[in-house]
């Protein structure tokens, strides 16, 4: 690790002043900052922590959304966002207890890793990202690999998620990380299927805009029957070629629509 | 096994404290006032150093020294590491190239240390390393594991590094002749991290004119002679610690450059200095394990029985000769060669490769699992092409109990042991009845089941001879000072223990001293599942000795003849006598009577013969088709270790082979691409077995005493690893054969299987 200053304001905004000096960097859970400064593969000159903001932190349900605060804690949303069972049951199976007691929504959207899995989350469910100057709708939030439409020093302060009639996330595990090797949100409303697949493209995650059509007909598993995957633009890493992350795409999105209905 | 230990499952002394966190770990221990020491790593696989400039990198502030493998020359150091070499099979000397502690005029692997930087603290001793200019050429690297290739050692270009022969060649091709049947299989056997939940880490200081040398490993006394070797001292003037340490599987077992520079720079610089792995260092610098193909073919008669044996292994080495490296597949190996089975004629050829990557050494087994992972891979694969029930076919050939004592073609005596008896348990224990009901559930599922059997065989290695001594100390107890290593397998409750047993001494008063070379003269160290018999034989001698010398003195106060004196492991009785002192008792009436010679007992015993721990493990593995998914249902071992002096230990160690075992057949693995950079240097990427890889174990004994030490133990440190790997391919195997996978190597990772039964046609 370099070294650095902390701050630790209490409200949005002074993190967001502390956040317009030079090389200053929010600090969420600091689960991938963390390890990342501790390999000297960044260095800012100021951490700014963002665990002191109550305002951020928490979960709240408004007849059908459900609002997450963007400091909020994976181990939080699993236990409390029970009014949106799918995506508590997400929450509850990223990485391990001491994981989830610190990593934080609002650190895993703007990192956007491309094998994380609320970012399937919030654009299956067409969730919105409110930071601390405006609103941003999911379809526009995620830009590619690790790039969001965040502006820098922007800060996430709620994620607010419009609860589906039905829906599930299928992971499939990368053996060692236990991030996704391909993971699958299904989410069904009443005007139509979204289906958002992460870990597999080379693109980030994205909605898979055949399956949507093919399940907002006919929302069942061999409603896919006939669609096929190319692994073309798909990731190919030690742990998975692009055609077999193109299989697992449909064989997730199946379960997760089994799991669903 | 009254007379030799009363084989209590008691609890580990020591677990309280290692799980606490009171545990004395290298790195908990180290000298307050220890300079912080940090190595400069190659940054690339194979290169020319044309530049090494360390002055930026003195001067930054807090640094103390930056080392290179110019100042260790300057010194008069003895710059090359030692190693062992195989015999070749054509008598001639292999060449010994040299393998520096500090990379010399060429790096040949990604993590090779070239330089040491000294600092008041890590983070200023990383802030110089980046200020090091480190220039070199590129050159071509070798990654392939054959001969050929461009030359990492210019005495040796074509990278062959031994090339080892055991058996009668001759006669083996005779029986392939005559054969009935052929079975011929290309089995590869994936590198390993070792990944000790303890990283590697040391500290060096000098007291009072002498270096002392504090390392996590597996023994002192190599080391300190390694030391004395390479900095020119007198042994006198080394004192060589290992405290608690956290695993070591045989790959802390080798000396390490880092502990000679270390030990080097707390001289030249007068201060304590210590050294810590982070664990990218360790994966990128720690001996790797395994590594290896072979091709392998048996020859059988018309009725299955087995008429030769032969094979040919490429083991791959890494950059460098590691200390042991070229015995491990060679003649460590040919240990087990023809595992359990009756062969008659079998030969062995084994080349040592080169390449650029870290070097490969012993890991848990280490030869054993090897051997026994492909004769058990090959004759399941000929129960297969035969059409017939692998127990079966193992049965045909099993060495009958009438055999025995069996010379093996490697010149090993088998001293017992009854094969079918244990296998015959094994099927009970595994429910092999009902296998085909739960096959029948896991289809309904959609999943496939498989069963796979190993009937594995291991020889207990190391050094057949130790040292004991007993103290009887001033505060009425006892200390017990081994030649053992404990590496967290519970030494201290098992010593204690079986001294208590055999002596009555109660195990509170019994203080165990281990890895300590001021204390203890000398001692084989842990390594090759040694441990439990070699310091159980010589701690009976001592005891032998301690009864008849403490009878004789009871005697001589009594005025009675020794014969009159007996004892019954709990008190000493005098004929004609009503009193009954315990050993304790009569140590304090030694001391009062001045009698000091009587307080101390030394011995030193060689184990009469190898004993051959051997057992069957039954996996059963389900798969999911539709994602390659595979997970271990169901396990079963049986093992024949003879006599045990504390059952839950042994099925303690026997979890954790297991584990590690199955950890490389399901998941671990070791990726370098084409530039011979580590892909899977993190936990991100390397996948360790977790608790929910492990199914629930049952474990079961079935003993057939040794008959080569006198309390007819066998060893159980190995025997897990070197029963999981083949039970869990032959799972995998079994649960693929009927879908037209006829080779299911390891490591049996979901896109692996998948790719397995897409390339096969499978149709989920
Ligand atoms: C062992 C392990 C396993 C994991 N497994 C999974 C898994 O299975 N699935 C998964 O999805 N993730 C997984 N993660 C990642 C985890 O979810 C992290 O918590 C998450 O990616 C980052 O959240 P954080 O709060 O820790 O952010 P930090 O690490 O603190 O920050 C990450 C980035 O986000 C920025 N940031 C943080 N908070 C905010 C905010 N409110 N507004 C704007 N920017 C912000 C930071 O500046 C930084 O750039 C795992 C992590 C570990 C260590």
């Amino acid at each position: 690790m370099y070294s650095f200053e902390v701050e630790r304001p209490t409200s949005v905004a002074d993190a967001a002043a502390a956040l317009g000096k030079d090389e200053a960097q929010a600090l969420g859970g600091g689960q991938t900052l963390i390890p990342t400064l501790k390999q000297r593969l960044a260095s800012p000159s100021v951490l700014v922590s963002l665990a002191g903001i109550a305002d951020i932190k928490g979960v709240s349900v408004d007849g059908g959304t459900v609002t997450i605060g963007g400091g909020t804690t994976h181990g939080v949303v699993a236990a409390e966002a029970g009014a949106y069972p799918a995506l508590a049951a997400l929450a509850g199976n990223i990485g391990d207890p001491a994981v989830r007691n610190r990593g934080t929504i609002g650190g895993s959207l703007a990192n956007n890793d491309p094998s994380a899995c609320y970012p399937s989350a919030a654009l299956a469910s067409g969730a919105t990202i409110v930071t601390n100057s405006r609103e941003i709708a999911a379809d526009d939030y995620f830009q590619g690999l690790f790039e969001t439409a965040l502006e820098e020093g922007e800060i996430v302060i709620s994620v607010k998620f419009p609860i589906p009639e039905a829906a599930s996330y299928q992971k499939f595990e990368q053996p060692a990380s236990r991030f996704a090797l391909v993971g699958v949100y299904v989410a069904k409303f009443a005007d139509g299927v979204r289906v958002a697949v992460t870990g597999a493209s080379e693109g980030g995650v994205y909605r898979w805009s055949e399956a949507e059509a093919a399940l907002s007909g006919n929302f069942s598993a061999d409603a896919l029957d006939g669609l096929t995957v190319s692994g073309d633009d798909m990731i190919s890493d030690l742990h998975g070629s692009g055609d077999y992350r193109a299989h697992l795409v449909k064989v997730m999105t199946k379960r997760a629509v089994a799991a669903a209905s | 096994m009254d007379k030799f230990g009363k084989s209590q499952p008691v609890k580990r002394v020591e677990d309280i404290r290692l799980l606490v966190g009171q545990g004395r770990y290298v790195d908990d221990i180290a000298p307050v006032d220890a300079l912080h020491a940090y190595v400069f790593r190659s940054p690339v696989a194979h290169a020319r150093i044309t530049e090494l400039d360390v002055r930026d990198a003195v001067d930054v502030p807090g640094v103390h020294a930056v080392i290179t493998a110019s100042d260790l020359d300057k010194a008069g150091l003895d710059t090359g590491m030692a190693f062992s070499s195989a015999p070749m099979r054509d008598g001639s000397k292999a060449p010994r190239p040299k393998r520096p502690i500090l990379a010399e005029d060429r790096v040949r692997f990604v993590g090779e240390a070239v330089a040491v930087i000294i600092a008041e603290d890590l983070n200023a001793a990383k802030d110089a390393s980046e200020l090091i200019v480190f220039d070199y050429d590129e050159l071509p690297v070798h990654m392939a594991l054959q001969t050929g290739g461009p030359a990492l050692h210019a005495e040796v270009p074509d990278n062959c590094a031994f090339d080892y022969g055991l058996g009668d060649e001759v006669a083996t091709a005779k029986a392939f002749e005559t054969a009935a049947h052929v079975v011929k299989l290309d089995v590869s056997d994936n590198r390993v991290i070792v990944n000790s939940l303890e990283p590697r880490g040391c500290f060096a200081e000098v007291v009072e004119g002498r270096l002392h040398l504090s390392f996590g490993g597996q023994g002192v006394w190599g080391m300190k002679g390694e030391l004395a070797r390479v900095l020119h001292l007198d042994p006198a003037d080394i004192r060589v610690t290992n405290p608690d340490v956290g695993g070591g599987f045989g790959m802390k077992g080798m000396a390490y450059p880092e502990y000679f520079v270390t030990a080097f720079a707390a001289r030249q610089l007068g201060r304590p200095i210590r050294w810590m792995s982070d664990r990218t260092e360790a994966m990128l610098s720690d001996n790797a394990g395994r590594d290896l193909t072979s091709c392998a073919e048996m020859a059988f008669d018309e009725n299955h029985r087995i008429l030769g044996y032969r094979l040919h292994t490429l083991s791959n080495l890494g950059a460098y000769n590691s200390q042991f490296a070229q015995m491990i597949q060679s003649h460590l190996f040919s240990r087990v060669l023809t595992g359990v089975y009756d062969i008659p004629a079998a030969y062995m050829r084994c080349e040592g490769i080169y390449t650029n990557t870290t070097q490969v050494d012993a890991y848990r087994g280490a030869g054993r699992p090897e051997a026994i992972y492909l004769i058990e891979r090959v004759m399941d694969r000929a129960a297969r092409e035969f059409g017939i029930d692998p127990q079966a076919l193992r049965r045909i050939n099993f060495i009958r109990p009438d055999q025995f004592p069996y010379p093996t073609i490697p010149g090993e005596t088998y001293d017992v042991g009854d094969f079918d008896r244990v296998l015959t348990r094994a099927e009970t224990e595994a429910d092999l009845a009902g296998f085909d009901g739960r096959r029948a559930v896991s289809k309904a599922h959609g999943k496939l089941r498989g069963i796979g059997l190993c009937y594995y065989i291991e020889s207990i290695l190391g050094a057949p001879d130790e040292d004991v001594k007993v103290d009887f100390t001033d505060d009425g107890g006892a200390i017990i000072y081994v030649g053992t290593q404990s590496n967290g397998q519970g030494h201290e409750t098992v010593f204690a223990q079986f001294l208590a047993d055999q002596t009555g001494i109660p195990v509170d008063r019994i203080e165990v001293v281990q890895g300590d070379s001021d204390q203890i003269e000398r001692g084989g160290g842990t390594g090759g599942s040694r441990s439990v018999t070699v310091q159980t034989n010589v701690t009976l001698l001592a005891v032998a000795n301690m009864v008849s010398g403490f009878a004789g003195f009871l005697a001589e106060q009594a005025g009675v003849d020794a014969a009159d004196v007996s004892f019954d492991d709990e008190s000493f009785r005098i004929t004609g006598s009503n009193v009954t002192p315990t050993m304790l008792e009569v140590a304090q009436m030694a001391r009062e009577a001045g009698r000091s010679d009587l307080l101390t007992w030394k011995a030193t015993a060689k184990l009469p013969g190898r004993s051959f721990p051997n057992g069957a493990h039954f996996c059963e593995v389900e798969i999911d088709p539709a994602t390659g998914a595979t997970h271990v249902e169901k396990y079963t071992v049986v093992d024949d270790f003879g006599n045990l002096i504390n059952p839950m230990l042994a099925e303690g160690q026997v979890h954790g082979g297991v584990a590690q075992g199955l950890g490389q057949a399901l998941s671990e693995r070791v990726v370098f691409d084409d530039e011979g950079q580590l892909l899977t240097a993190t936990f991100m990427d390397y996948a360790m077995p977790r608790a929910d890889t492990m199914p629930m174990i049952r474990f079961e004994t079935e003993a057939v005493p040794s008959t080569t030490n006198p309390m007819g133990m066998k060893g159980c440190g190995e025997a897990g690893t070197v029963g999981a790997m083949a039970a869990v391919a032959n799972a995998v195997q079994d649960a693929l054969w009927a879908h037209g996978v006829k080779q299911a190597d390891m490591p049996f990772t979901p896109q692996r299987v998948w790719e397995m039964l897409k390339d096969a046609g499978h149709k989920p």
